[in-house]
């Protein structure tokens, strides 16, 4: 499993971190910094939780052993450069 | 798309028109009631109201529009289309009728200017440097209620909701204690009352009272520094210059009263909310563990900010209609965390709701960036009110909601009776 981070979508609502503690790592600002290859399996909970708690739709999990990646909601419209 | 034309007196033709005067949302139950209809047939709609804006309800609206800050700005405009009385008015952001007070930075500004500044904020306020407040944040809550406890009465908006987050912050600012109380209720009296009444006129004065303490103090500080976040905005450099006097006093106005009253509110709504639903109170002593979905659910319940107002700057395809350059919008962040399709049984307070993508912080970049601060007051508040006084009970009559739910909502006086405990400090 992976978690795909679109930075720019990220707003620092930090709900990740509160589902996700050991999966996802915030930068000094609080946005979402996360660098991870591969999700750990005992960690597959909190990274699908800390994804679906995110209110911008910031997190995609990419699940390799069912072939397909799911959006954590609807595609929000993405604005470059706002921060 | 429908291209709407602009009547002569500037109302758009053929877009969904209602008569949607926030004024008149004098309670709660009011304004959740009005923004339901309004959002179940227009979810973007014009009101000629307020000098007539874009009224935006729903989940997806209320997002989009949050997030196009391209189009939809924040910062101070000039209102070209006639407002009540006909003149032209600056337009802040937050008051609805439009009301001017002094600036807020980053909150009024737009990108690039916005940027540096919010950076500012986002690391001053950033969950690991909140996590360094948290002493603080227990030494008030502890101490408030230990002024109380023996007594086994108190009013828990005076005490604890608006007490704990004017301490904690004001505390920070370097703002002397003697001060706080009367600042904290200057900021709460003012989002209690609609602008205009007779009653917001004698707290304006007050507004106006603390608005010149803090020129006082970023002039003292920028004389001479102290440790404390007052003396940080006052001598601040951003992107190698020094901050303008009129930005430094706009950051400090921007976390005191962002900080004193919001955190208030929906700690406020949660007491009240226990005392009308003794069964959620009951699951949360029964699991304290409930304790962090608990609160993001009162924050959907009860989101202390109701609305923002936007200004249009570029026409922009917005909900299947044209908005006009110098539009207005009014965007509801409380309708959009009603919104049954963002969240099913929305009028319900489901304690282990997940997820739970509420708005009541807002959403996209002027996201609030003191969201991580803000819970960590509220679940203090929360966790020790329901160690310490877990049998409290409203005196329902003497309980008095803000009668004004436009731009912010929340409860003036909320005493409370409960079996007398014992000091820990």
């Amino acid at each position: 499993m992976k978690v795909l981070v679109q930075a720019n979508r990220c707003q620092g609502h930090a709900r990740c971190l509160a589902e996700g503690p050991d999966v996802y790592v915030l930068d000094h600002l609080g946005y979402n910094s996360t660098n991870i290859d591969e999700v750990p399996a005992h960690l597959a909970d909190q990274a699908r939780r800390g994804a679906l708690a995110c209110p911008e739709r910031a997190l995609t999990i990419v699940d390799e052993s069912s072939g397909s990646g799911e959006a954590s909601g609807s595609t929000p419209t993405v604005r470059r450069g706002h921060r | 798309m429908t291209t709407i034309q602009r009547g002569a007196n500037g109302v758009p033709e053929g877009a969904p028109v209602v008569d949607f005067d926030l004024a008149s949302h004098n309670r709660m139950a009011d304004s959740n009631a009005a923004w339901a209809r309004l959002r179940s047939t227009s979810p973007v709609a014009w009101s000629a109201d307020n000098g007539g804006a874009w009224i935006v309800s729903s989940y997806d609206a209320v997002s989009e529009a949050f997030r196009n800050w391209e189009s939809f700005r924040s910062g101070r405009a000039v209102r070209t289309i006639p407002g009540p009385g006909g003149s032209p008015d600056l337009l802040p952001i937050n008051a609805v009728p439009a009301q001017t007070t002094a600036l807020m930075i980053p909150e009024e500004l737009d990108p690039p200017l916005w940027q540096p500044y919010r950076r500012v904020f986002s690391e001053l306020l950033s969950p690991r440097k909140v996590e360094a407040l948290a002493p603080r944040i227990k030494h008030w809550v502890t101490k408030y209620l230990d002024d109380v406890i023996e007594s086994g009465r108190c009013d828990i908006v005076d005490t604890l909701t608006s007490g704990v987050p004017g301490a904690v912050v004001l505390e920070w600012l370097g703002f002397p204690e003697n001060e706080w109380h009367r600042l904290g209720a200057a900021f709460h009296n003012m989002s209690a009352y609609l602008p205009g009444s007779p009653t917001a006129q004698r707290y304006l004065n007050e507004l106006e009272w603390a608005f010149e303490r803090i020129r006082e103090e970023v002039t003292a500080t920028r004389a001479t520094p102290r440790d404390d976040l007052t003396s940080f905005f006052a001598n601040i450099q951003v992107e190698g210059k020094q901050t303008s006097f009129e930005f430094a006093t706009g950051m400090v106005n921007m976390a005191m009263s962002g900080g004193v009253d919001t955190t208030t509110s929906v700690a406020s709504a949660a007491f009240v909310h226990m005392h009308y639903h003794p069964q959620d109170r009951q699951r949360l002593l029964d699991k304290p563990a409930l304790i962090d979905s608990a609160i993001e659910e009162f924050l959907r319940m009860y989101p202390p900010a109701r609305t923002h107002g936007r200004t249009v700057v570029k026409d922009t395809e917005f909900g299947g209609f044209l908005l006009r350059k110098d539009d207005r919008l009014i965007i509801s962040e409380a309708s959009a965390c009603r919104d049954e399709a963002a969240f099913p049984d929305a009028d319900k307070f489901v304690i282990d709701r997940f997820p739970n993508r509420h708005v009541a912080f807002g959403i996209g970049p002027h996201r609030c960036p003191g969201s991580h601060l803000a819970r960590a007051m509220f679940k203090e508040m929360l966790t020790q009110v329901l160690e310490r006084i877990p049998d409290y009970r409203i005196v329902e009559a003497e309980l008095e909601e803000y009668p004004n739910w436009t731009a912010l909502g929340g409860w003036s006086r909320a005493p409370i009776t409960f079996t007398p405990g014992a000091r820990r400090l």
